[in-house]
């Protein structure tokens, strides 16, 4: 038994990467969450919006790496993202202009938005693939590691090494610092608390004065950029494929209505619920057993619950679990 | 509403892909207003014989008219379905008016939507859903004061005085308050803008007695301070004590007007809406 490589084992492993993923979760369950709140419809088009930041991010990030413009340690696109931003915003307020206006001028409802947002989606995702691509995509450059496993075990003398990742540590400072932002902004300012009014009653929204299509503006630019900061920090942390980004909505879909659609703590509590329980199912545990266990208990097999394969099989059953028994979600939705 | 195909309401109650809580109803906010334009004379505030109905709808009002003048209190009346509510929406521009006209302070404002009309100074509160319910009682303060760009505090610390009981309840939601206490918020939200006449719907709804009556204190009160103010009353016989002018509406008609001490003294009035 050696508890201490058990759990260095546990945070190598489990802790560090689903700390991550969550975030990234979290982050794209948020712009969902946003839009379910303040638009009143689900949003399928979350997953492409990703991609399609997360595109425009790498391809400035190219150019910025052709030019020799780089960011010391950090990763360049980190310098590159806030154009990517601008790109996604653009790119939603187009497909609002065009797409979106004319079915609230139809007073349509909602259900037709969430089919209308999977036109969306496909246009989208042709426009990504077009432009970049269908294939694999690396744009992570800078330093790799911020302790690497082999350091780790120097400096504790442990057989097992903890190696942290840059993209994994920037991952959650970054989301730590949007979803501080973002709260601040809904709760303290005046355009933040008429997003509110709006999401809450948005026919007194109306008789107070506040303009909805300025909401609605203003909902989508902090959706595409929550989008294309999710989407980079997935693409640095594995890998940029823009069909991977179509899967993720999956997971952020399962993350908002585990939280509670419309909440955004819910958001930020669903990412990580989902993000540990795909990575705690789909690891094989044998290494933490040995160790966390007696040697006469240790296990011959991997003790993986399910492949990696599977990992989308954990969002599901999650999600319906949770709509079985709690519909309105984990925290109480539909209250941005 | 059926004539729309996009407003088809199948499938539409899926509540983990649509969010149709505090969804609107009312037009959109790009329908754009008409022009308005001076007219000499009249009432503060008058609903000169309109005629008109929700969308394409049959009428509901016929030749109906309805004013009130500064530092008054004007109460519309009547049986179940007469349309008093819809008389007060028309005077706020939320159905068609097909014929007669809406004038305030001297602007025929017929034309208007009515998030326009509000910026022209009126304010208006609805029967239901009329407050900010996962907002504190100070965030749906500061919502009615939303189109005013100059310090609202002062407006705020004069809600505060006239309802004292949301001063200590300024930081809860407002969704957790009692009904009375709802309808101050509503109240008090609609005062924000500052506005230059007051509309109720029916602000006692289900408030008990007790509350009632203080609610009508308070309205008298917000009354003495020069500001008119039209309110529909499900409660005939007191809220024509308070009226300064009263409507008494059937099917859509001004079936009889007077001060409210005239209307209370009237004896048809009183056989046919008041009991007696």
């Amino acid at each position: 038994m050696d508890l201490l490589n058990a759990l260095v084992a546990l945070t190598n492993f489990v802790l560090v990467p689903g700390l991550a993923y969550g975030s990234q979760l979290a982050l794209g369950a948020l712009g969902v969450t946003l839009i379910y709140g303040i638009l009143r419809f689900s949003n399928f088009a979350h997953g492409d919006t990703m991609a399609f930041g997360a595109m425009v991010t790498i391809l400035i990030t190219w150019a910025f790496q052709a030019a020799g413009i780089g960011f010391g340690p950090l990763p360049t696109a980190l310098l590159a993202l806030p154009f990517g931003i601008l790109g996604a915003i653009a790119l939603v307020l187009l497909t609002d202009r065009t797409v979106y206006r004319f079915y609230r001028e139809q007073k349509a409802k909602p259900v037709i938005f969430v089919m209308v947002s999977l036109g969306v989606m496909f246009m989208m995702n042709g426009i990504v693939r077009f432009i970049i691509g269908p294939g694999d995509q690396r744009f992570a450059d800078g330093e790799r590691f911020i302790i690497k496993a082999r350091t780790f075990k120097q400096m504790t003398g442990l057989n097992e090494g903890l190696a942290i990742k840059t993209t994994q540590g920037i991952t959650v400072i970054t989301a730590t610092i949007v979803v501080a932002v973002l709260f601040w902004f809904l709760n303290k300012t005046r355009t933040g608390k008429s997003m509110r009014a709006y999401s809450d009653n948005e026919d007194l929204a109306l008789l107070s004065g506040i303009n909805p299509e300025r909401v609605v503006m203003y909902t989508w630019m902090i959706v595409a950029a929550l989008a294309t900061i999710a989407g980079v920090l997935y693409g640095l942390d594995k890998s940029f494929k823009p069909f991977t980004y179509f899967q993720l909505l999956l997971p952020i879909f399962a993350s908002a209505i585990v939280g509670g659609l419309g909440n955004p703590i819910g958001a930020i509590a669903g990412g990580f619920i989902i993000a540990f329980s795909e990575v705690t199912i789909t690891y094989a545990w044998k290494k933490v057993l040995t160790y966390g266990l007696p040697d006469s208990l240790a296990p011959d097999g991997l003790v993986q619950l399910l492949s990696t394969d599977y990992k989308f099989a954990v969002s599901f059953a999650i999600l319906i679990v949770v709509l079985l028994f709690k519909p309105t979600g984990l925290f109480k939705g539909k209250a941005v | 509403m059926s004539d729309n195909p996009y407003q088809d309401d199948h499938g539409n109650k899926d509540a983990s892909i649509t969010n149709t809580k505090g969804i609107g109803t009312m037009q959109p906010a790009h329908l754009k207003s008409g022009p308005t334009h001076k007219v000499e004379g009249g009432p503060f505030l008058i609903g000169d014989t309109m005629t008109g109905g929700y969308g394409k709808g049959p009428d509901i009002l016929h030749d109906c008219t309805i004013a009130v003048d500064k530092g008054e209190i004007a109460v519309i009346v009547g049986p179940n379905g007469a349309g008093k509510s819809t008389a007060m929406k028309a005077v706020f521009g939320m159905l068609n008016v097909r014929s007669g006209a809406v004038r305030l302070d001297g602007e025929d404002i017929t034309q208007l939507t009515p998030q326009d009309r509000v910026i022209k100074g009126m304010g208006f509160v609805p029967q239901t859903s009329n407050i900010f319910t996962s907002m504190t009682v100070e965030e749906n303060l500061e919502m009615g004061a939303f189109i005013r760009t100059d310090d609202f505090r002062d407006t705020m610390e004069q809600v505060y005085d006239l309802f004292p009981i949301l001063r200590d309840k300024r930081n809860q939601p407002a969704g957790e308050l009692s009904g009375g206490q709802r309808q101050q918020v509503a109240v008090g939200r609609a005062l924000m803008t500052k506005p230059k006449v007051l509309m109720l719907d029916e602000p006692t709804a289900g408030v008990s007695p007790i509350v009632m009556d203080e609610l009508f204190d308070r309205i008298i009160e917000v009354a003495r301070t020069g500001l008119p103010i039209l309110m529909v009353e499900q409660n005939a016989k007191q809220a024509l004590e308070i009226a300064d002018k009263g409507y008494v509406l059937v099917q859509g008609r001004n079936a009889y007007t007077g001060t409210g001490k005239e209307l209370l003294a009237d004896p048809e009035v009183r056989k046919s809406f008041l009991g007696g």
